[in-house]
This record gives structure tokens, C-alpha cells and sequence, in this order.
């Protein structure tokens, strides 16, 4: 465009207007104790607030507590430097969620000397969940391979204590004839020795050896089964609206929650769409990442005092080539800190013995790895927590 | 028949898995060899004609999956059973020479009296007494 057109274009205030009230990102205008002079129509529509609730109101009524600091340093740094500046921020949504948003702004004087900065603001929150995405299932590659590392090495030793503890009851039990004779051989009486072992408890502390190995080789095993790259088990078309049934059926009677938490107090909500694509999937893995999740939110909600009866809400839903299923429930929620870390292994809230802190990054490992799907969780704190599980209908091809 | 006629030929690098395996067996009456790697029970494989022979997976110089092969052409009646820290499936070849999944042992073994059960099974099975 020759110059001149430019000029007369630029002039033009209603072609200004054109601009700022068709654009996609929220124009505004804020003074400098942060109050807003101007918003531009978007502002409605990626957050839902009627312009007459924003305009002239204080930005850090909307700006997440956390992120007011930093949005206060982007509007002085402007106009101390007199040059754009941007800045990523929570910003709040009409309907109650947070989303990202960046801005870039400059300051301006306008022509009765106000000084503003004007300013442009993006939705950026789907590009840092898809960030936050990459960086986990980085993050998991990596702990994948220490694990499956560390699950090896541990697993000799681990079996020397498990089957020396036995040798150990062998050697010293009646039934085994070559006992008697070397017993003999040195002069003492089997019968006595056995009786003394037992009356100071010898047998015990064995049989307390064995038992520790086998919670320790349990531990390893569902290491391997985090850290494990495919798997060449067949995978079944099943109805998927009964396994999520079944696998309720296992949280209900699993012991270790009948002893820390009644399964029966929790009310289940069931929301399945009718007539889902059956696709494949290995059933005893998804089984076991359903029954991850909801003995998760099970243990959540034990803790916590709420005047709301504890539920579990279970959803499914096609969603273009792929079935989610979500598990909600209305418990405490998380933070965001325990949100990002909730699928790494060894992360655990709960109390030393309580959990071992595996239950969800195997569910992880189960999702993303062996069946090529994803898995994420959304939560509130004081609200309750959702887990998103996400299948392609192609099923792990 | 008696657990002294059927004989075990335990393959494994580590001396304290071999030791603990060995004892347990020779205390339930088997016949039992230890070998430290591959080449070392290939070399016995024939003399010793073992009913049953566990071999490691992680082993210095060939892995349990290619020592088996080459044994089992020694002594193709001799049950092999693979003895593995990793989630393991059969590899082809394996299933071939009749391995089925059960042959897999997972370290570590909790019960070693279960490994006696199959051994003896195997004997049988094997329909080498």
C-alpha cells in the first residue's frame, strides 16, 4: 500500500474501531493504578464478562492473587521504560475457571495528556497445557528409564533376602531328614533348637523378612509396569460402559480400602453415553487405571471434612476419534503444585504407608504408553478433582 | 521317581540368586548344577542332560534367550525356563521350541516352593522318567 493510503487508512478512527472491535484478542486500556479505561469487545467472549463489569474496575480484580505481582511490574516496567512489555497471567473467567492469557502493552499519552497503557491480550492457555503436556511426558520418559533401571537391579537382592529367609525355614524345619543328621553331627537335639527358635521368636522375625520382600518386590513390580515400553498383549473390543462397572465393582471390594474407607458411603453417578464404538483396548490395564483413579478419589474424599456426601461421577463421551472417560469427584481438590507432579512416581500426598505413590503414574504409564492415549486432571481446591482419560478409537495402532 | 533322579542345571551370573536357588533345591532332594554363563552350561549341557534348566535372562556373554536356543539342540527334551527382572513376553523362537508363558520365571521368586512344584511337573511332562 503507497504511503499515502496508509496515512489516510490510519486516520480514519472508524477503520480504528473496525480493528479493535473485530479482533480476536482483548484490547485494552489501562491507567496507571491499573484500572481499566478501555476493553475491547473480545474480552466478552473469551471471558464471558459483560463489558459494564470490567470497564473502570481495578485488573486485580480479575488477575489470580498469585499472578498480581507480576502484572503490576509489567505496567510500571512499561511506563517506567516508555516500551512494550509482556507479561502471562491468570485471568479469571465468568464461569468460574482460570485461563492464560499473555499481554503485550505499551504506554500512550493521549492527547489531554492521560497516560495509559494500551495493551493486547491473548488466550494462551491451550498452548501451555499442550506445553505442560510435552514436558510430563518427557519428564516421564526419563523417570521410565530409571525406574525400570533401578526395578532390575533391586530385583536380585530382593530375591536373595526373599529366598534365603526361606532356606532359612528349611534348614531349620523338621520335615527335611538331612536336618536330623547334621544335628546330630554337632550334638545337639533339631526338637531343641527348634523350640528355642520359635520361643524367642525366631520364626516370626522370618517369616516378618519374607513379608517386607514381598511388599518391597510388589513395589518393583508395578515399577516395571510404569516403566514397561509396550506390552504384546491382545488387546479386546469391550463394551466399555461394563468394565467401568466392573472396575467399581473391584474398588468395592478391594480390602485395603474396606479398612482405611467404605466404598459404600461414596454415591456414584454414572453418566455413560449410549452406543460407544467398542474399541480395543488390553482390559485388565484399563481396569486397573479406572480402579487407580477412583481408590484415589476414594482416599481424597476419607479425609476430608465436607457438608457434601462424598461422589464419583463417571462419564463417557465420544469426542471425535476418541472416547473420553471422566472420573470426577467432589473432594478436596488439589493444588496446583500437586496437580503437575500427581503422575510421577513416588509422589504422594497421603501419609508414609497410606500410598506408594505408583497407583497413578502406572494409570499414566497404562493410558500414554500402552494404549496411545491421554490423561490429565483438572481440580479446585475445596472442590473436587476430574480425571480425563482420553482413547483413540483406532485403539493402540 | 524320586526329586534325586530329576537333575536341574541353574544358570545365573549372580552367586548369591545361584546359591539361594541351589540350596533350596538340593534341601528338596534335586540333583542341581550351577553354570555362571552361557558358554560355561552349554559346556555341561550334554554330560549332564538336566530334566530341567533355569537360565537368567542378563547373563555376561550370550543372554538366556540365545543360550536356550543353542541348547536346546543339544538336549531338545530338557525343559527350559527363563528366568527374568523385566516384564518379559516370549520371543518367537522361544515359543517355537515349545516355551510356553509359564516357563518365564519373574525375579524375584517369592515361593520357592511353587519353583519345586514345576520342576517336578516339567519332569514329568518332559517324559524323561
Amino acid at each position: 500500500m503507497p504511503p499515502k493510503s496508509t496515512e489516510i487508512f490510519f486516520k480514519s478512527e472508524s477503520r480504528y474501531r473496525m480493528l479493535v472491535e473485530n479482533s480476536c484478542d482483548i484490547i485494552f486500556s489501562l491507567d496507571r493504578d491499573g484500572y481499566y479505561v478501555y476493553i475491547s469487545p473480545a474480552w466478552k467472549v473469551l471471558l464471558g464478562h459483560d463489558p459494564s463489569e470490567v470497564a473502570g474496575h481495578d485488573f486485580r480484580e480479575f488477575i489470580h492473587p498469585e499472578d498480581i505481582l507480576r502484572s503490576e511490574s509489567f505496567i510500571a516496567a512499561a511506563i517506567q521504560t516508555n516500551s512494550a512489555q509482556e507479561v502471562t497471567y491468570r485471568i479469571h473467567h465468568a464461569d468460574g475457571s482460570w485461563r492464560w492469557h499473555t499481554s503485550r502493552g505499551t504506554p500512550h499519552v493521549d492527547e489531554s495528556g492521560a497516560l495509559t497503557v494500551i495493551g493486547m491480550a491473548h488466550d494462551v492457555t491451550e498452548r501451555l497445557r499442550i506445553e505442560e503436556m510435552m514436558t510430563q511426558t518427557e519428564k516421564m520418559i526419563m523417570i521410565s528409564g530409571m525406574a525400570a533401571g533401578m526395578a532390575h537391579e533391586i530385583n536380585n537382592p530382593l530375591g536373595a533376602i526373599l529366598q534365603h529367609a526361606q532356606n532359612i525355614e528349611r534348614r531349620v524345619s523338621a520335615d527335611i531328614p538331612a536336618n536330623w543328621k547334621a544335628a546330630a553331627e554337632v550334638g545337639v537335639s533339631l526338637d531343641l533348637v527348634r523350640a528355642y527358635l520359635q520361643q524367642r521368636g525366631i520364626f516370626d522375625f522370618i517369616g516378618h523378612i519374607r513379608n517386607a520382600g514381598m511388599k518391597a518386590s510388589g513395589i518393583i513390580s508395578n515399577m516395571l509396569h510404569f516403566s514397561r515400553r509396550n506390552d504384546s498383549t491382545e488387546a479386546e473390543h469391550v463394551d466399555l460402559s461394563a468394565l467401568i462397572d466392573r472396575s467399581l465393582e473391584l474398588a468395592g471390594t478391594d480390602y485395603d480400602m474396606k479398612k482405611k474407607y467404605d466404598f459404600r458411603h461414596i454415591e456414584l453417578e454414572r453418566e455413560y453415553a449410549a452406543g460407544l464404538p467398542r474399541i480395543p483396548m488390553i482390559v485388565a490395564e484399563i481396569e486397573q487405571v479406572l480402579l487407580n483413579i477412583i481408590k484415589n478419589a476414594a482416599q481424597a474424599m476419607a479425609g476430608f471434612e465436607s457438608p457434601r456426601s462424598p461422589r464419583i461421577t463417571l462419564r463417557t463421551r465420544l469426542s471425535g476419534r476418541f472416547i473420553v472417560i471422566e472420573i470426577e469427584d467432589n473432594g478436596p481438590g488439589m493444588d496446583e503444585f500437586t496437580r503437575l507432579r500427581i503422575f510421577e512416581p513416588f509422589f504422594t500426598t497421603k501419609e508414609v504407608g497410606i500410598g506408594t505413590g505408583l497407583g497413578l503414574s502406572v494409570a499414566y504409564a497404562i493410558v500414554t504408553k500402552g494404549h496411545h492415549g491421554s490423561i490429565e486432571v483438572k481440580s479446585r481446591v475445596g472442590e473436587g478433582s476430574t480425571f480425563v482419560v482420553t482413547l483413540p478409537l483406532q485403539g493402540r495402532a | 521317581m524320586t526329586n534325586a533322579d530329576i537333575t536341574v542345571l541353574l544358570v545365573d551370573d549372580d552367586e548369591m540368586i545361584r546359591e539361594c536357588i541351589v540350596a533350596y533345591l538340593e534341601d528338596e532332594g534335586f540333583t542341581v548344577h550351577g553354570a555362571v554363563s552361557g558358554e560355561e552350561a552349554l559346556g555341561m549341557m550334554a554330560e549332564l542332560e538336566p530334566s530341567v534348566c533355569i537360565s537368567d535372562m542378563r547373563l555376561p556373554g550370550m543372554n538366556g534367550e540365545s543360550f536356550i536356543c543353542k541348547a536346546h539342540e543339544l538336549c531338545p527334551a530338557t525343559r527350559y525356563m527363563l528366568h527374568t527382572g523385566m516384564l518379559y513376553s516370549l520371543s518367537d523362537e522361544l515359543r517355537a521350541l515349545g516355551m510356553r508363558a509359564d516357563d518365564v520365571l519373574l525375579k524375584p521368586i517369592h515361593d520357592l516352593s511353587r519353583l519345586v512344584n514345576k520342576i517336578r511337573q516339567s519332569a514329568i511332562v518332559g517324559g524323561r522318567l
